[in-house]
Formats: structure tokens, C-alpha cells, sequence
């Protein structure tokens, strides 16, 4: 099988893998970067976002082959330049937002790459960038929220 | 009465691995098993438990343990927080620790000095044919971890206060005795002791770990530490406590660092993806494992079942169904693996492969049109006199999946004889019996056999993980019993059974399908003088037991089984409802009405009926109070002012007096537990929890106030499309109401603009998790209410993911509005000013349907009774 080289985290990788491979379970069995998660397999909930050269993508439906074009962020580098939370993060904890958690680390790279494009989004634009991440417990109305309490931070 | 209890240290050690037998019961009510745990622990060097629940470490710093699952409610941080708060901890020095599965050790004993003729949890003796346990327990070793039913809170409130209370009654006394002063005049506060004096003018204070040798040899009773329990307002964490409470995995959650049941990495794992029969109780009859073995990484084709086990479905319990599973290095491998596997395999589809809900629910709705074949669950004065011409309507609710975020995964790994399972379970007791039983190969326990049930557990230990959602499909472990079967067969390598979101949707233990018939008459004033009710659904009974008439049974088995379903459930017999269904919304209709008629109709199982949020309310919430709306538009009056005066002033509701044989109050005491103390003080130890719509009536009253409704229905009687509607409803002993404000607009599009909810459950310990219960289970109530169904055709699911079964986006999310409720004042003093906490994590669900159809209508839209409403309205 050939050598994909893999930019993840700032990090650099040599995987010898399957090239259809999707990026997620290179990332979660490969790597061993279980924070990116999976949710549905089909690009329908968003659980296994991440960021390819900033942009948020669904890593269940890029290959390997494709990733490794690209930076690749995970929720485990979100933060990994500073040490310190990443002002989603911190808003995230403040306000309460996870239930059971697991559809938040794809939720908050949704809403970082978001940040990133429109540091000040009203609230259909968030509806709008964040309607492709389901979350089952219903933590809708805190992830507004915390969107808007991140993009304070940012600025301020 | 007054009793210390004396317990040696060896007695301790011996007991304290089980926690059978009053004496350790005992050992929250004496902190001396307390100390001698921490003397263990000084001599050892490092911590460890040698109480259930909590440790100290020499030190003083403080370890819990978070005995139940984790599934998003918070509970790792509540129960915590109830112990810190009553042994005044200091949350700085508290850490939260994960327990592994053990049922017997956490279940709680009945307090020795409580008499023990007082009315128990599960009303054994009123059951024929059944006896009282040897042991009589609060909370039962099935109970003790199963998280199900909104009970964690409500089953261990009273348990972690009296531990807590009891170590800080514990610290005074030795602190007392070290300064030679009288204990009532020393108060503890974070981690110290306070003496007499204030702190400014040299008081004395010393650290709890200081105290920890002295505080060993206090032996408080139960009573002086029953009488040592905080009053609310001196709660510091708690309640309305003036400190923030904690939440202890907020912080892992968003950094992708919480580990869920497919994020555990035991060396050497492999991956198994399993192609199942899609239709219940089928059979495989051959496979070819050559392509999938031509797949780099696919190590292994094997079929899950053993030869002769039967194939999981209809009556078989958490057996799973037929699969073959592609066991490879990694998931993708498998995945592919499992895609070539696929067509070579043959399936006997066996007898359900002719099922199509949509012929079944022509069944359920001919089943609930007529008496026959009913079974009269409650009965006041004459219906059928009263009738007349009647106000009729009939809802139905399809199959839901519950489609937790994190599809099932379980890792279990086979040596030396035992299982060890890694999984996210609601049910780690159950999980763990069933790992237990694939290891050394045995059938199934007879019931209530204990010295079995303990065999089993002790070939399997069973860790729990986070689980990504349960919402009761992860109280049923046939995913943990997949990985047992295939670790039973490849032993001593770890392997992990990884579901997709299609095998999550396709092989679900599903809410029952249902159909609810309603007839009133009435009266002059329009309110109803007689209601009828006839309720059909397919009971997770047949699920859960195998049926009496299926061919083959013995006769040890019909009769087991029929054992089981008496006690567990409360009498019924299949294909009739189960008293716990029956007590969800049926049986305990609130509504004041002179004559009323309540029947159950049979409905068979077809496929895997399990529970999903809120369960049995959801068809019944969504029945009455969307009847109780058409009664009021029949009576020509305001919604909200109608469903006032069904409510009535509130009352106690008279069950047993109405003919309602036994009502499963989600398996707790309706009446409250008093005990008489020393001095003839007879006190409130033990809360029960009776249907009370006096309670039922204040979040009502309060939801209409906070939602403005009196003013909006005024206003919107002049607006084209916008309506508002509303619904009460008490489930899990918790009472909510809920208004909603839609508009809808001339091409029948639907929008959900604002929903207000009201919770009274009693003590709101975790103020903020309560709120996110009630945002949560709202929109979990539109998800389904909106856009929810399962159905199926040839036998098998029709739907696959979330593009086929869609679940609520944040687009469609309404502003959500709630508010906590205190209980009326009158409720207050009857629980002597300490209403006990209930349920959170399935109430706010089941009123939530019934509020948005009400609206929908109001707003000038069709009359909406079925579920989902996308199939009358345009949701966008």
C-alpha cells in the first residue's frame, strides 16, 4: 500500500494505508485521535468534523488519499499552539452547553471554522454554518448561545 | 429506639467487597467503617474504598464514586455534589471516580432501625404466587446501576445525604472531643471544623484531615444523623446553594478527551462489523467468508450466535439477532470487509418476515374501536350510561428509534474463563450477567435466583464508559452480548463490535407502536361527564419474554417467565400492556371526571419493542392532552381555561378506589415513609411520591402565565396563522407543562416560534442540568413529534440514517423557554418542608407533541392525531 503523509495538528505522519481510507478512521484507529468521532458515516450529523486548511469538512466522507493535500485539524489541535482553550472551548464550558458530550467536539470545529470566516455571526448565519451538526440531546439553544459568547471573546 | 451499631473491623472487610446484610447498610450511618477504611488506606499508602461510595484519602481530600451511568444528564456531577454538599467538602478537594458494574454492592438496604413493615419499593406481597425478599432493600441490585426511568436522582438523594451527613456529624464530635467542647456548639463548613466563638476573635478550626483517626471511632446512629440532614436553605452546592455546582466532564467533552464506549484502546484490538438478519427471530442458514477475506486487514468471518442458540427478536431478550461478523484491524477494513460479505449470505427470514406497519396499525386502530378483547384497567361510576353522543377521536404513534449520537460499540476481551467488557451501557448489571453467562457458557438464570445471577456476575467485570446518549437504547445490551459471543470465540484477543448509524436505525429496540381511542360526553357546562378510554400497544413484554403460546417452550420456561412478568411488571399478560406501561399516562389519567372507563387492548410484537424517552407517555401524553384540547374546542372554550378545570382544584388521585388493581409508580412508594424515634417523634425518613395533580395544576397555571397566554390568545385571535397550544403531563413522578407558539403560513408551512416549559420536580438539585434536561427533552419531543417514524415492510426497518429518519437541526429549534417550578405550599408541608428531587431526563418529553398539534390547530391548521405532523404540515 502506498505512503500517505499526513499534516495533523502541526504534526507530520507517515501512513501506510489503504488510500480510500476515510480521514476518520485513519484519525481514530490509525492515529489514535479518538476526539473526532463518528456519528453517521454519510455526511448527515456532523460528528466527525474537523478542519482541512481551516475549513470544517466531514472527515467520514474525505479519503486519505485527499486529506493529505490539506492541514489537517482535529479537536485535539484546536487549541495546540497556545496550550490555552480555544474561546469556543472556553464558552462551551461556561455556558454548559454539552449533555452527553459526544457530538461537541464536530459541533465546536463547526463553529470555530465559522468564527474564522464571520467573526460576528447573527443568528441565521450560525443556523445557517451549524445545521449540519445534529445534536441529539437537543443543545441547540446553548450552542447559539455559546456562538455568540465565543465571538465576544475573539474580539474583545 | 436507639441502636449503635458495633462493627469490627474484621466484620467490616468481610462484608464490605458485597454490601449484603444490614451491617453494611449500616456502614453509611458509621463513619467508623469509615475510618477503618482510611486506616487501611494510611497503613497501604494510597487510597482505597472501603465504603461504597466515597473515600477519604489521608489527606483529607475526598474521592466519590459515580456508581450510575453517565449519559448526558450529569449525574457524575449531581450525585457528587449531594454527598459533598451534606459532609460540607470542599468541591476543590473532591474528585469523581467511575465505578465498574456491581449491582450488589451499591444497592441500598433498608436502615436496620426501620421497621420493616412499611410499605416497599415493589409491591411483592400483592402479588400472588411471589414472596418478600430475604433482604429488604431501597433501592434493589437491579436497580442500583440501571439507569432507566429519571430514577438516579430520586433512588439515591436520601443514600448520598445520610453518607455525607453522617461523616460530617462524625468530624464535628472528634473535633469536639480534641477541644474538649460541647459538638452542638461546632459547625462544620469546607473541609474544617468550626468551634465556638467567630473565626475574628480566635475561634478554633481544624482541617477534616486532621480529624480523620477520631472521626473513625464516632458512631453516630441513624437517627442522629437522620436528624442532622441540612434544611434547604443551608445547602452550599445544591438547590438553591449559593456556590456554583460543579460538572465534572465539561471540560474533557470539548476537548475531544471524553472517552466513549468506541474510544477505549485495549492492545491488540480488533474491529468486528456484523452483518445482521434484518428481520426479528430470522435464522442464517449459510455465508461464503471468502470476499470478505480477500479484504487487507480481515482477519475473521464468523457467525455471532452458536449453533442452536436462538436468534434475538421477537421474546428473546437481549439475545442479538442473527449476524456474521468481519473481524479485522481496523473499522474501515472491517467496513469493507462486512460489504463483501454481505450478498453471500442466506437468510431464513423466519416468522415475522411478512410484518408491515402499515397493515399493523390498521390492527392497533380496530383493536382500540371496540371493548372486545379489552382488559378494564380502571373504572369510576357508569361510562356507558353517561355517554350519549359522544366527542370521538383516535391518535396513533409510530415506531421511534432513539438514535443516541454515539451509534452502540463494546469491546470484550475472553481469558482465563472470564469476560471483561469495556461498553456505554445503561444497564452495566444486566450487561455484566449476560458477559458472564456467553463466558462459561450457561443458560440462562431461572428467575429470582440469586446464587445464579451471582455466578454470572462473577465471570465478567464490566468497566463503564461515557455513553455518546442512551434515551433507552442503551438499556438494552445485546451489542455488549455481540462482543462477548465473538471474544468467546477468538480468546484472549480484545474485540471491539462497532455499529454504523444504519445497523443503530435498522436494529433498535423500538418505542411501541400505538393506537389511543377516546370518547366524552358533555354536559351542559361542555365539561365531560364520562370519559372512555382504549389504549393498544405493542408491550416491550413480548420483547423482553418469550411468549407463553411460542412452540417449544417447556413448561419450567412458561412458567418462569410468567413469574418474571408478574413480579417485574405488575400482573399483566402478554399481548396486554405491562403495569409499568400502564402507569405511564394510562391508569393515571388526571383529569376530574365523574365517569371513567380505561381499557387496555391486546397488540402483539413483531419486531424489537424496547423504551425510548419517556416510553409509554408518549403515545398517552400525546393522546389526552391533544383530546382534552378537542374537548375544549367542542365545549366552544379557551384551551388553557378547560384544561384548568379538568385538572379540577387537585387532588391526591384515588387509584386504588377506581378500580386500578396495581398502580407501578415508576417503582416507588406512592405514600410517604414515617418512622417513630426516640421521644415519639415520628418523622418523614423515607419520601413517597403520590400523583397529585394539585401539582399538576401549579406548573399549568405557571406555564400559562409565563408564556403570556391569556394576553397572546387575545392577540392572535386577529392574526391569520398563529396559534398557541398547550398540554400538561406527570411522568417519572415529575409534573411539566408546556405552551407553544407556532405560526403557520399559506403554503402550510410550519414554524415552531417559542416553547415555553414548567418542571415541578420537586428539589431541583442540579439547577442547570435541570435546565438542560428541559431544553433537551423539548427538542427531543419536536424531533419526533415533527419529523419521528419508523416503519417496516417485508419484516425489516425501512429507514437507514439521518436522511430517511431526520432528527431536529438547530434551524428548526424554537427560542426555548423554562422555568423550575417550586411545589405548591400545602405539598411543601406535607414533605415537612423537604420535597424530595424526581425525575429530569424524561419528563420534559411527552407534553411537548400534544402542545405543538394543539397550537398547530389554533393556528388555523388541520387537527393533527399522529405523529410525525411533517405528513400534514411542511416542516422546513
Amino acid at each position: 500500500m502506498p505512503v500517505f503523509q499526513l499534516n495533523v495538528n502541526g504534526k507530520g505522519y507517515a501512513v501506510d494505508i489503504d488510500g480510500n481510507m476515510p480521514l476518520l478512521w485513519a484519525l481514530r484507529d490509525i492515529l489514535g485521535l479518538k476526539g473526532t468521532k463518528l456519528g453517521c458515516g454519510v455526511s448527515q450529523c456532523g460528528a466527525c468534523t474537523v478542519h482541512l486548511d481551516g475549513v470544517a469538512a466531514r472527515s467520514c466522507s474525505v479519503d486519505v488519499g485527499v486529506a493529505c493535500l490539506s492541514k489537517i485539524t482535529t479537536i485535539e489541535g484546536l487549541s495546540y499552539d497556545g496550550g490555552e482553550l480555544h474561546p469556543c472551548q472556553k464558552a462551551w464550558v461556561d455556558l454548559g452547553v454539552p449533555q452527553c458530550g459526544f457530538c461537541q467536539p464536530g459541533q465546536i470545529m463547526t463553529a470555530a471554522a465559522l468564527l474564522r470566516a464571520n467573526p460576528h455571526p447573527n443568528d441565521e448565519e450560525i443556523d445557517a454554518a451549524m445545521r449540519g451538526n445534529i445534536c441529539r440531546c437537543g443543545t441547540y439553544p446553548r450552542i447559539r448561545a455559546a456562538i455568540h459568547k465565543a465571538a465576544g471573546d475573539a474580539t474583545s | 429506639m436507639s441502636k449503635k451499631f458495633k462493627v469490627s473491623r474484621r466484620a467490616f472487610l468481610q462484608t464490605a467487597g458485597v454490601g449484603a446484610g444490614a451491617v453494611v447498610f449500616g456502614s453509611y450511618l458509621t463513619p467508623a467503617l469509615q475510618a477503618q477504611g482510611l486506616i487501611s488506606n494510611l497503613i497501604n499508602g494510597f487510597p482505597v474504598s472501603g465504603v461504597p461510595v466515597v473515600a477519604l484519602k489521608v489527606n483529607g481530600d475526598v474521592v466519590i464514586i459515580a456508581h450510575r451511568p453517565e449519559m448526558g444528564q450529569g449525574i457524575r456531577s449531581s450525585l457528587a455534589a449531594v454527598l459533598a454538599d451534606e459532609m460540607e467538602a470542599d468541591w476543590k478537594r473532591v474528585t469523581v471516580k467511575q465505578a465498574d458494574a456491581d449491582a450488589v454492592k451499591y444497592a441500598v438496604i433498608f436502615p436496620s432501625e426501620v421497621p420493616t413493615n412499611y410499605p416497599l419499593p415493589h409491591p411483592y406481597e400483592k402479588i400472588p404466587g411471589t414472596q418478600k425478599p430475604k433482604v429488604q432493600y431501597m433501592v434493589p441490585p437491579e436497580g442500583s446501576q440501571f439507569a432507566d426511568s429519571s430514577r438516579s436522582m430520586t433512588a439515591y438523594y436520601t443514600v448520598m445525604r445520610l453518607y455525607g451527613a453522617g461523616i460530617r456529624l462524625a468530624m464535628i464530635r472528634a473535633a469536639a472531643k480534641k477541644w474538649g467542647v460541647d459538638p452542638k456548639e461546632c459547625r462544620a463548613e469546607k473541609h474544617r471544623v468550626y468551634g465556638p466563638g467567630s473565626r475574628s476573635i480566635g475561634g478554633r478550626s481544624i482541617d477534616y484531615r486532621w480529624l480523620l483517626l477520631g472521626a473513625g471511632k464516632e458512631t453516630p446512629t441513624y437517627e442522629e444523623i437522620n436528624a442532622a440532614l441540612k434544611k434547604p436553605e443551608e445547602f452550599r452546592y445544591i438547590g438553591n446553594g449559593k456556590e456554583k455546582m460543579p460538572f465534572v466532564d465539561a471540560s474533557d467533552m470539548v476537548q475531544g478527551k471524553a472517552v466513549y464506549g468506541a474510544d477505549v484502546d485495549v492492545p491488540g484490538m480488533l474491529t468486528a462489523m456484523i452483518e445482521r438478519c434484518p428481520v426479528a427471530n430470522g435464522i442464517l442458514l449459510s455465508y461464503d467468508a471468502t470476499p470478505a477475506l480477500a479484504v487487507p486487514g480481515v482477519r475473521f468471518v464468523l457467525p455471532v450466535l452458536p449453533s442452536g442458540y436462538p436468534a434475538g427478536g421477537v421474546g428473546q431478550g437481549f439475545i442479538p439477532h442473527a449476524g456474521v461478523a468481519v473481524v479485522a484491524t481496523n473499522t474501515w477494513a472491517a467496513w469493507q470487509g462486512r460489504r463483501a460479505l454481505k450478498p453471500t449470505i442466506q437468510w431464513n427470514k423466519g416468522p415475522h418476515k411478512d410484518y408491515d406497519s402499515t397493515e399493523f396499525r390498521k390492527e392497533l386502530e380496530a383493536a382500540t374501536a371496540t371493548s372486545d378483547k379489552t382488559k378494564r384497567v380502571r373504572n369510576k361510576g357508569n361510562v356507558d350510561a353517561a355517554l350519549g353522543t359522544p366527542v370521538k377521536a383516535t391518535y396513533y404513534v409510530p415506531h421511534l428509534a432513539q438514535a443516541p449520537m454515539e451509534p452502540p460499540a463494546a469491546i470484550a476481551l475472553f481469558k482465563g474463563g472470564r469476560m471483561e467488557v469495556w461498553a456505554p451501557t445503561q444497564n452495566p448489571d444486566g450487561a455484566q450477567q449476560l458477559a458472564g453467562q456467553v463466558a462459561l457458557g450457561l443458560p440462562p438464570c431461572p428467575p429470582n435466583d440469586e446464587a445464579c445471577q451471582e455466578k454470572m456476575r462473577a465471570a465478567a467485570t464490566l468497566h463503564m464508559t461515557l455513553l455518546g446518549g442512551g434515551f433507552g437504547r442503551k438499556s438494552k445490551p445485546d451489542y455488549i452480548v455481540e462482543a462477548a459471543l465473538l471474544a468467546k470465540q477468538i480468546p484472549g484477543v480484545p474485540i471491539r463490535v462497532q455499529w454504523t448509524r444504519e445497523d443503530d436505525i435498522k436494529f433498535s429496540y423500538y418505542n411501541a407502536a400505538s393506537s389511543q381511542h377516546y370518547e366524552a360526553a358533555l354536559g351542559a357546562d361542555g365539561r365531560p361527564t364520562a370519559l372512555l378510554q382504549r389504549s393498544a400497544l405493542t408491550s416491550f413484554f413480548g420483547t423482553l419474554f418469550p411468549n407463553f403460546d411460542t412452540p417449544g417452550l417447556s413448561a419450567a420456561q412458561v412458567a418462569g417467565a410468567a413469574v418474571v412478568r408478574a413480579e417485574t411488571f405488575g400482573g399483566g399478560e402478554y399481548p396486554y400492556a405491562s403495569g409499568i406501561e400502564r402507569a405511564q399516562g394510562l391508569e393515571d389519567m388526571p383529569f376530574d371526571i365523574p365517569n371513567i372507563r380505561i381499557e387496555n387492548c391486546q397488540a402483539r410484537n413483531h419486531i424489537r419493542v424496547g423504551w425510548m424517552r419517556s416510553v409509554a407517555n408518549i403515545y398517552h401524553a400525546f393522546g389526552i392532552c391533544s383530546f382534552a384540547d378537542e374537548m375544549a374546542h367542542a365545549a366552544r372554550r379557551d384551551s388553557k381555561d378547560y384544561l384548568l378545570e379538568l385538572i379540577g382544584a387537585g387532588r391526591i388521585l384515588p387509584l386504588s378506589a377506581e378500580e386500578v388493581a396495581l398502580y407501578r409508580n415508576n417503582e416507588l412508594p406512592v405514600e410517604i415513609i414515617k418512622v417513630p424515634f426516640s421521644g415519639g417523634k415520628i418523622t418523614q425518613v423515607l419520601p413517597g411520591f403520590p400523583p397529585d395533580t394539585r401539582r399538576l395544576r401549579g406548573v399549568a397555571e405557571a406555564v400559562a402565565k409565563v408564556s403570556g397566554w391569556d394576553e397572546k390568545v387575545k392577540q392572535y385571535k386577529n392574526m391569520k396563522g398563529r396559534g398557541l397550544g398547550i398540554a400538561v403531563h406527570r411522568s417519572f413522578l415529575s409534573y411539566v407543562g408546556i405552551v407553544a407558539d407556532v405560526s403557520l403560513n399559506d403554503r402550510n408551512e410550519v414554524t415552531i416560534n417559542d416553547i415555553f416549559g414548567v418542571i415541578d420536580c420537586g428539589l431541583a438539585v442540579n439547577r442547570d442540568r435541570v435546565m438542560a434536561q428541559m431544553e433537551g427533552g423539548i427538542v427531543y419531543g419536536l424531533s419526533y413529534a415533527l419529523l419521528g417514524e419508523i416503519t417496516v415492510k417485508t419484516g425489516a426497518v425501512v429507514q437507514n440514517n439521518f436522511d430517511d429518519y431526520p432528527i431536529l437541526r438547530i434551524h428548526q429549534t424554537p427560542k426555548i423557554h423554562t422555568y423550575i417550578q417550586d411545589p405548591p405550599a400545602d405539598v411543601v408541608k406535607e414533605y415537612e418542608g423537604n420535597v424530595p428531587p424526581t425525575g429530569v431526563g424524561e419528563p420534559p418529553t411527552p407534553a411537548v407533541a400534544p402542545a405543538v398539534a394543539n397550537a398547530i390547530f389554533a393556528a388555523g391548521g388541520p387537527r393533527i392525531r399522529e405523529i410525525p405532523f411533517k405528513k400534514f404540515v411542511t416542516v422546513l
